[in-house]
Parts: C-alpha cells; sequence; structure tokens
C-alpha cells in the first residue's frame, strides 16, 4: 500500500488578475523502501508538489492520502501533528539551527515533546550518517555535505515513514552530492521509509528508483526503461 | 543531569528561548536594560515615597494617638462634671485619661509680667516630659513652665513665680513640643488642679498607645455621652493623620505612575527587539513548524524569550532599587533599614512584577505573528 498519495490534484495561485496552474491533475504515490526522484524544469511546480505531499500546503482540488487517511481537509494543529509523526523534511539550504549544536539540531522535532529516548536516538542517527565526531559542533564549524548530513538525521529523529527532499545536493558539489544521494538509498531500506526527492541534479537519476517528470504542472512518470531501480554499484561506509 | 538541564528538558521552550537570547548578546542586553530602568524607577520612586511619610510621621510624632473632648456649648453645656470624666474613664479601654482645667492668668517673676495661658492637670506625667527638673506623676504643688516661657523669662526649677496672687516653686520645665500638639505647653504653666477656684473641668485629653486605640476611645466617648444629646464634641488628631496618610498615599501613587511610564517605554524597546529578531528567524521558524513544532509551542518559545528579559531586567532592577534605597534612607532618615520596610518590598515585588508581565505583553505580537505565518512562506527563498 502506498504510504502517501495524490489523487488529482490541482494547485492554483491566485495573483491579482492571473491566475497560476502550478499543479495540473497531479496523481502520484510512493511505497515505504522506494526512491523517488522528481525532476523538471524550474517553475514547474516541483517545490509546490512536495509542499502538498509534506502537509505545508494544501491543494486547491484533489485529495491527499497519508497512510491510506484522507488528510486534505485537516485543522493546521492535526497537519503540524503528521508532519512530525510521518514526515521529515531536507532542505536545500540545510536550514540548521545556528546556536545549536548538531546533537540539539537533529533533537529539533523531538523538542517540544517528552521522549527521553530523544538524545539517545540522535546520537545514533548522526553516527549512522559519519558524524559520530562532530556530535557537539555547531552548524558554522561544519562543510556543506556535513551540514546536510545533520539535516538527514534530522528528518529521520521521529522515525518519519517519508523523507522529503527539496534540491538536497542543489547547494554541494557533484561529489558531496553523490555521497548524500547514497545514504538516501541506504536509509531507505534501512529506515523503511519512502523518500522523495526534488532536483535538477541528472546525477540523481542513477541513485532513484523511479523518476516522474514534471513539467508545467503536468506529472508524467518516466519509462520502465529508464535507469530506474538501478542501485550504485558501489556503498561506502559512513562512520563508525 | 543538572537541575538546569532537568528544567530545560521538562520547558523546551526555556532552552530555545535562552539560546536564542544569546545569539545577540547585545541587543539582549539593551532590551533588558530598559526593564531594569523601569523596574528600579517605579520600586525606588515607591520607596522614596514611603521615605518622605516615614520622615513626616516622625514630624508628627505620636498625635494620632491622643483624642480630645469638649464640651458642647451650643448644647449648653460649658464644663464637664466629675461624673462625665468618670464615664470617660469607664468607657476607656486603653489609655490615661487627663482632665484638665484651663484659664488665663497673669505670670509674674521679678519685673516681668506676661500674660500666659494656665492648665490646670493632676497627672501631667502622663503627657509631658521634663528638660530640666521633673514632671511628677501626681502635681499636688508646684508648677510646671513651658520651653519658650521658661528661656523668655529665665526660669529654671526651683524659682518662684506669681500667677495672679498665687505663687508657686517651678518643679519642672517641660520639653519643648515641635509637632502638633492638643495642648501646646510650650508658651503655658502647668499648675495643680486644686489651685482653680471653677469646678468642672473645660477638656479632657485621652492618651492611648495607639492610633487604633484612639479612635476606639473616640468612639465609645460619643456613644456613652452623646446618647441623648450632643453634650461634647470629640475632637480626634488622627483624622489629621489619616489625611496627611492619604496624600502621602496619593503622592506615591503619582511617583510610581511616572515610574510606569518608563517600564512602558521599555515594553516598547522589548516589542521592537522581539519583533526584529523573529523576523530574522523566520526561516528558522518555519522549519520548526514544518517539522512538527506546533504554533503554541512556537508562542511560548517567544514568550519565553520576552520573559527571560522581563526576569533578568526585574531581578537585577530589584537589586539596584535596594542599593538605591539604602543610600536613600542613609541619607534623608539616617535609617538605611527601613528599605527593607513590608511597603517598600511590596514596591519592588511590585516593580518586579510589572516589567516581567510588561515584557511578556510585549513578546504576545511577534510571538502571535511567528506563530501564524505560513512555513511554506516562510521556506520559499
Ligand atoms: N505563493 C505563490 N504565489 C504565486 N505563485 C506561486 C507561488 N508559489 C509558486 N508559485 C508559482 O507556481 C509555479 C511553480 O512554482 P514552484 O516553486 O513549485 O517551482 P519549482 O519547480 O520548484 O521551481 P524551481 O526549480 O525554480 O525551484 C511557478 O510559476 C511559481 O511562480
Ligand atoms: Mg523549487
Amino acid at each position: 500500500m502506498p504510504i502517501i498519495e495524490l489523487e488529482g490534484v490541482w494547485k492554483r495561485y491566485e495573483s491579482g488578475t492571473e491566475t497560476v496552474e502550478a499543479l495540473k491533475d497531479v496523481n502520484f504515490a510512493a511505497e515505504p523502501g522506494e526512491f523517488v526522484a522528481i525532476m523538471g524544469p524550474s517553475g514547474s511546480g516541483k517545490s509546490t508538489m512536495l509542499n502538498v505531499l509534506g502537509l505545508l500546503d494544501v491543494p486547491s482540488e484533489g485529495v491527499v492520502r497519508l497512510d491510506g487517511r484522507d488528510v486534505t481537509d485537516l485543522t493546521d494543529e492535526e497537519m503540524t501533528t503528521q508532519r512530525k509523526r510521518a514526515i521529515g523534511f531536507v532542505f536545500q539550504n540545510f536550514f540548521l539551527i545556528p546556536t545549536l549544536s548538531a546533537t540539539e539540531n537533529v533533537e529539533v522535532p523531538t523538542l517540544f515533546g517528552t521522549d527521553p529516548t530523544a538524545r539517545e536516538r540522535a546520537t545514533r542517527l548522526l553516527e549512522r550518517v559519519g558524524l559520530g565526531d562532530r556530535l557537539d559542533h555547531r552548524p558554522d564549524q561544519l562543510s556543506g555535505g556535513q551540514k546536510q548530513r545533520v539535516a538527514i538525521a534530522r528528518a529521520l529523529v521521529n522515525e518519519p515513514r517519508i523523507v522529503l527532499a527539496d534540491e538536497p545536493t542543489g547547494n554541494l558539489d557533484r561529489k558531496t552530492g553523490r555521497d548524500v544521494l547514497e545514504l538516501f538509498t541506504e536509509l531507505k531500506t534501512e529506515e523503511d521509509v519512502a523518500v522523495i526527492a526534488v532536483t535538477h541534479d541528472d546525477q540523481l537519476r542513477q541513485y532513484a528508483d523511479r523518476v516522474v517528470n514534471l513539467v508545467d504542472g503536468v506529472l508524467t512518470e518516466e519509462g520502465a526503461e529508464a535507469d530506474a531501480g538501478t542501485e550504485p554499484e558501489t556503498t561506502e561506509e559512513f562512520g563508525t | 543531569m543538572s537541575l538546569l538541564d532537568r528544567l530545560y528538558r521538562r520547558v523546551p521552550a526555556l532552552v530555545m528561548a535562552r539560546r536564542n537570547l544569546s545569539r545577540n548578546r547585545l541587543r539582549s542586553a539593551l532590551a533588558a536594560l530598559g526593564i531594569i530602568i523601569g523596574v528600579l524607577a517605579i520600586a525606588s520612586l515607591g520607596m522614596f515615597g514611603t521615605t518622605l511619610r516615614t520622615g513626616a510621621s516622625e514630624q508628627l510624632g505620636d498625635i494620632g494617638n491622643e483624642i480630645s473632648i469638649t464640651p458642647n456649648p451650643e448644647a449648653g453645656f460649658d464644663r464637664l462634671t466629675d461624673r462625665d470624666v468618670a464615664d470617660i474613664r469607664r468607657v476607656t479601654d486603653e489609655g490615661v485619661v487627663v482632665p484638665v482645667r484651663q484659664r488665663s492668668g497673669t505670670l509674674t517673676r521679678g519685673k516681668d509680667r506676661r500674660i500666659t495661658t494656665v492648665y490646670g492637670i493632676e497627672n501631667p506625667g502622663a503627657l509631658y516630659e521634663a528638660t530640666d527638673g521633673r514632671v511628677p506623676d501626681r502635681l499636688r504643688q508646684g508648677a510646671l513652665v513651658g520651653a519658650t516661657l521658661a528661656e523668655q523669662l529665665d526660669i529654671e526649677p526651683g524659682n518662684r513665680i506669681t500667677l495672679d496672687n498665687q505663687s508657686f516653686r517651678v518643679v519642672g520645665v517641660l520639653e519643648e513640643e515641635n509637632g502638633i500638639s492638643l495642648l501646646s505647653p510650650n508658651s503655658a504653666v502647668v499648675v495643680p488642679m486644686e489651685s482653680f477656684d471653677e469646678r468642672g473641668y473645660s477638656q479632657v485629653v485621652v492618651k492611648s498607645p495607639t492610633g487604633t486605640a484612639a479612635n476606639e476611645t473616640a468612639m465609645a466617648v460619643r456613644e456613652e455621652l452623646n446618647d441623648r444629646e450632643e453634650k461634647v464634641s470629640v475632637f480626634e488628631l488622627g483624622s489629621i493623620t489619616e489625611g496627611i496618610n492619604q496624600f502621602f498615599g496619593i503622592l506615591n501613587a503619582f511617583l510610581v505612575g511616572i515610574g510606569s511610564i518608563s517600564l512602558v517605554v521599555a515594553g516598547v524597546s522589548i516589542l521592537n527587539v522581539m519583533l526584529m529578531s523573529t523576523i530574522e528567524r523566520r526561516q528558522e521558524i518555519g522549519v520548526l513548524r514544518a517539522v512538527g513544532v506546533q504554533k503554541l509551542d512556537v508562542v511560548r518559545m517567544i514568550l519565553a524569550e520576552a520573559g527571560l528579559l522581563g526576569l533578568v531586567g526585574g531581578f537585577f532592577g530589584a537589586v539596584l532599587a535596594v542599593l538605591a534605597g539604602l543610600v536613600l534612607n542613609q541619607v534623608v532618615i539616617s535609617d538605611p533599614w527601613l528599605t527593607f520596610a513590608p511597603a517598600n518590598l511590596l514596591y519592588i515585588g511590585l516593580a518586579v512584577v510589572f516589567g516581567i508581565v510588561t515584557s511578556v505583553l510585549s513578546g504576545l505580537y511577534p510571538a502571535w505573528k511567528a506563530a501564524t505565518e505560513r512555513p511554506v512562506e516562510a521556506l520559499r527563498k
């Protein structure tokens, strides 16, 4: 069963006189343990789609299903709760909190709860992404790739079912970007999450199980004959 | 895990708040400084009022403890009788009843002659002290001379004076009374009651240990003697002190009001600081909301920041106010410990509470604004 599903989703932005249709009748589904890449030119509606998938934005029309449940019309509070429970975010600009250490940054999504095992989980995840020796470093003491790995650990700390990444490699060089993508492919099976990444980055294609193309708000599945399902040959281990 | 760590674990908004404040220490310190000044202004102006009031009541002495009962000539009474005095004694719970006869007479000493007030008092010891000689508990012979008169006529204990045609030996010179007094002794002579020809008394003074007791006595006397007709009028100096207290109460409220203005200014500066810092942290708050932090938790976090500013400002403001109070009270009334009078502690407490409340109120708008911003908007670059 798909963990997240879009059915007939439209998103329109009214700005003054004209209406922009950012998503046009989008149908989409992702399974746990699957790495889906959303590709498309700038302005095609990729971020918009990711926001709808991440319950940050509501569609103008259509249905969003999380774990088989219709979540389209939830209140803000319920959506926030669902985000916390089921969804992790990774952003192009990392968006780490500058005053907090790596561990504390990973703990942020658990901060306003009363989970005593959060610290432990945060440490374990940082070790998993290869930052076991950077636990107490602040973001300005970390490289771009390290920051993004902290962000990935943060996305995973609440044991979500889906990780959404908007241009996760956008601010990284090719080599570092590859490391991050590799990490995603490892984690998707380890943590049994669906990874949905938006990208311009062509090298993402070889790591994704499936690629969907978004052009002018219209979503099309890329042919099965493409590299879908191809695992990268080399898998580096991170951390100790 | 230290106590602080455990507190932070319990109230995560506090951790975030403390970190956010330490991010721009100078700005936070300046915002707290506003609160410090406001709290200091309220507390020290309040304490200043207390100091003035204490100084004034030291000047006034304990006149609030005395009442005076005089006959009411309009109803045909121009004397108080022995029975009236007995009635007054009976209804006085605490305090000393001092019946007084009064006339004016010519005082002769050597060649000097002077018209003076003459009091006939049996127990002047209840009202007066002597600077020279002594004031007997029962005045049976001899006379007491007021301080001013004694100085003008150069009278000392042991001298003889003549009042009209009676001769008295002076047994004491009375202490000068600076404050307001019901029977001002300064230019008067006090002689034994028996040396008056008349019967009855022109007034009765009751001196009680406290103002409340005086007030109770006054009411009891009115009830006892005026139940059928207005036989006597009862004068309470307590009503004057009450008026003076009221005046100082108003003065204090005024001073504290002025202090509050500075606190309002401080509130505006906190509002400004919080607004700026939430705008700077727009994306960060967007991330918090995206990863599942509820609106209300964001509000809590920002209110905790404002509250911490208020708490720190209030604490240092209170410390400075105590120091200012010690100096003020030492200089004005040479009693620094008055700083810790209950009224002052109340002012300090109130000022701190005002400071914290002002800060939290000023945090409300920025908190609301930050929490209601949609994370999608905040995260768009
Ligand atoms: N809040 C908004 N108000 C009006 N129009 C918007 C808004 N957000 C997005 N759009 C429009 O919707 C379309 C899709 O935007 P979106 O950000 O999803 O594109 P994108 O595929 O992520 O582009 P990029 O690769 O440059 O990030 C664009 O034409 C954009 O101008
Ligand atoms: Mg985008």
